[in-house]
């Protein structure tokens, strides 16, 4: 009872609080340069900045769409189903970067031999149809598949891939995994583990990035130059998101990821900056 | 504190015919307290209604998930939650007990107070931390351990349950200490003057007559391990629709807490039922905890009442 009573004063303080914190939530992906940013704007301009990774995009998105953010950060487009949620929010995607989104491996997967999966073998080993790395040419080792939870932007852009549309991708029960340190972590420490991820995350030691295989027998790989040109098919463009035009501090921290010193931290964690896109993404 | 406040049915201006402020303040903030309560069950309720109209009683007994064709059976997660706080309870308890019975009984008065100290930070350790702890190191550790069952990953429900043996472990041992701490200590002498030895003393006599506050510390711990989030959501695996059968608890599974705890509350955002379905969760484990921490308090009253 006492804590249900303190828990009302926290709240009653909290919402006098924030008028004056700039929070921003979403994509564990986005996170790393706008937490950079972040920091050297708390350091430079003395403000007051909260990043937080709760829920990844959607939890971005919806966190925007309550008004409890002022900037949501996103790894997928706002889709129309998050508009006809929050009718009254004007969602204002700005684009600061791109970035893939790779199939990964582990370490006894890749030295086995399997360094690249064409669609129809990602479907087999989402769908749990291929249950044994052997059957797509890879070690005599079972398929343990960490599904990133759907809901996240990674996901979303691997369903887009692999079955043109998130909702027409078969609900699987696989283990989930959430943010991108915990999904680069499980698949290191597990024998024959898959996962989706952000193909900057894969360090090439623990975690290995497959290339994919097109129809014609082309191994496509999340080079700079592939996601530029959208050759290689899970491309993504990484937001920001204000409601309408971004005001005040808002305004301040989003020009700032702009800005060519913004630029660099979206370069420098492995992504595309915007001067890098050869076309522009819808 | 609530039942003393509230329970005068006299007029406020009582006894000596004045105002009291003191009473009218605590009997206004004890109403608010119990209106929140109250409040929060109620939404929970209202919001959970359309799962509820739909499944009816197949919402608890159903055991498959799939939110995109509407079917909604909690019965995987609840599974999951009452394996994941049995396990804790069942690998806590016995260290907690024999602890607290060393510190209660056999170290002296100043060093035990520090070691209770101590206990008492480790409680207050954020569980994030112990979710981490538990990532890096608790689920590699059972991985290798279960090597011979051939486990798919380190993230089980058995892995949960150590971890969160881990968390509750501070709450049973102080509280089971505070219990032992409560039989009189006239009764320990009489024991010892009567000639019996210290462990006949300890476990003959203290131990028995603690029982009902040993109790009550189970059932908090147990209670504490029915609504941790954060470090079951690290390494419970969080597969929806594991099998209610012995092997899964080497497998990935789904409490109900990882599951409210994960992505799918923001895609159930505005879908009346998939939003009923997850705030039915809510419900389900608000009832849980409520009940056992009832049953832990009524014990540990009831411990009190002998003591005096």
């Amino acid at each position: 009872m006492k804590f249900l009573t303190s828990c009302c004063a926290l709240l009653a303080l909290a919402s006098f609080t924030q008028a004056e914190t700039l929070k921003i939530n979403g994509s564990t992906t986005v996170n790393l340069p706008a937490a950079e940013g972040a920091e050297i704007l708390r350091a430079e301009k003395k403000m007051d900045i909260q990043v937080d990774t709760q829920g990844g995009s959607s939890g971005g998105i919806s966190a925007l769409g309550d008004g409890q953010v002022q900037i949501g950060m996103s790894s997928k487009p706002v889709s129309d189903d998050d508009r006809t949620k929050y009718p009254k929010v004007k969602f204002n995607p700005i684009h600061i970067g791109e970035d893939a989104v790779a199939m990964i491996v582990s370490k006894d997967v890749w030295d086995g031999g399997l360094q690249a999966l064409t669609k129809q073998q990602t479907q087999d080993l989402y769908e749990g149809k291929v249950k044994n790395w052997k059957e797509v040419g890879g070690p005599d080792e079972r398929v343990v598949f960490f599904n990133k939870e759907p809901g996240r932007g990674t996901w979303e852009v691997f369903a887009h891939w692999a079955y043109g549309d998130p909702k027409k991708a078969p609900q699987v029960s696989l283990p989930e995994v959430g943010g991108n340190e915990e999904t680069r972590n499980k698949v290191g420490s597990t024998r024959g583990a898959i996962s989706q991820l952000s193909s900057s995350w894969a360090d090439g030691k623990k975690v290995f990035a497959l290339g994919i295989k097109t129809e014609s027998g082309d191994v496509l790989q999340p080079t700079p130059d592939n996601i530029a040109t959208h050759k290689y098919p899970m491309s993504r463009p990484l937001f920001l998101i204000t409601n309408g035009e971004p005001q005040g501090e808002a305004k301040v921290f989003v020009d700032f990821m702009l800005s060519p010193q913004g630029q660099e931290l979206v370069k420098k964690h492995g992504y595309l900056a915007l001067d890098q896109l050869k076309t522009e993404t819808p | 504190m609530i039942s003393a406040s509230a329970r005068p049915s006299l007029p406020l201006a009582s006894r000596r015919g004045r105002f009291s402020l003191t009473k009218s303040a605590s009997l206004a903030f004890s109403l608010l307290a119990l209106l929140t309560l109250a409040g929060l069950v109620l939404i929970f309720l209202v919001q959970s209604l359309p799962v509820w109209r739909q499944e009816g009683i197949g919402y608890i007994t159903g055991i498959k998930w799939f939110y995109r064709a509407n079917l909604f059976g909690a019965l995987p997660m609840i599974y999951g939650t009452l394996v994941v706080a049995f396990i804790a309870l069942l690998l806590a308890a016995p260290i907690g007990i024999s602890a607290a019975l060393f510190t209660a009984e056999i170290l002296p008065p100043r060093v035990r107070l520090v070691l209770k100290i101590l206990v008492e930070l480790l409680a207050g350790v954020p569980s994030v931390v112990y979710g981490l702890l538990g990532i890096l190191y608790l689920r590699n550790w059972v991985y290798h351990l279960l090597t011979p069952f051939d486990p798919l990953s380190g993230d089980t429900l058995l892995t949960a349950g150590i971890l969160l043996a881990v968390m509750i472990l501070p709450t049973v041992m102080t509280l089971s200490d505070d219990a032992l701490r409560g039989v009189p200590a006239a009764q320990r002498h009489a024991a010892r003057g009567l000639g019996l030895t210290r462990a006949e003393t300890a476990l003959g006599l203290t131990l028995p007559q603690a029982l009902p506050g040993i109790g009550a510390a189970l059932l908090l711990g147990l209670g504490r391990a029915f609504g941790e989030t954060i470090a079951v959501f690290l390494v419970v695996g969080r597969q929806d629709n594991q099998p209610l059968a012995w092997r899964s608890l080497i497998e990935a599974g789904q409490t109900l807490t990882s599951k409210l705890g994960g992505s799918e509350t923001n895609i159930a955002y505005g879908d009346s039922l998939h939003w009923a379905a997850m705030v039915g969760l809510g419900l389900i484990l608000l009832a849980t905890t409520v009940v056992v921490t009832l049953l832990g308090s009524r014990l540990a009253q009831r411990r009190n009442i002998h003591a005096e």
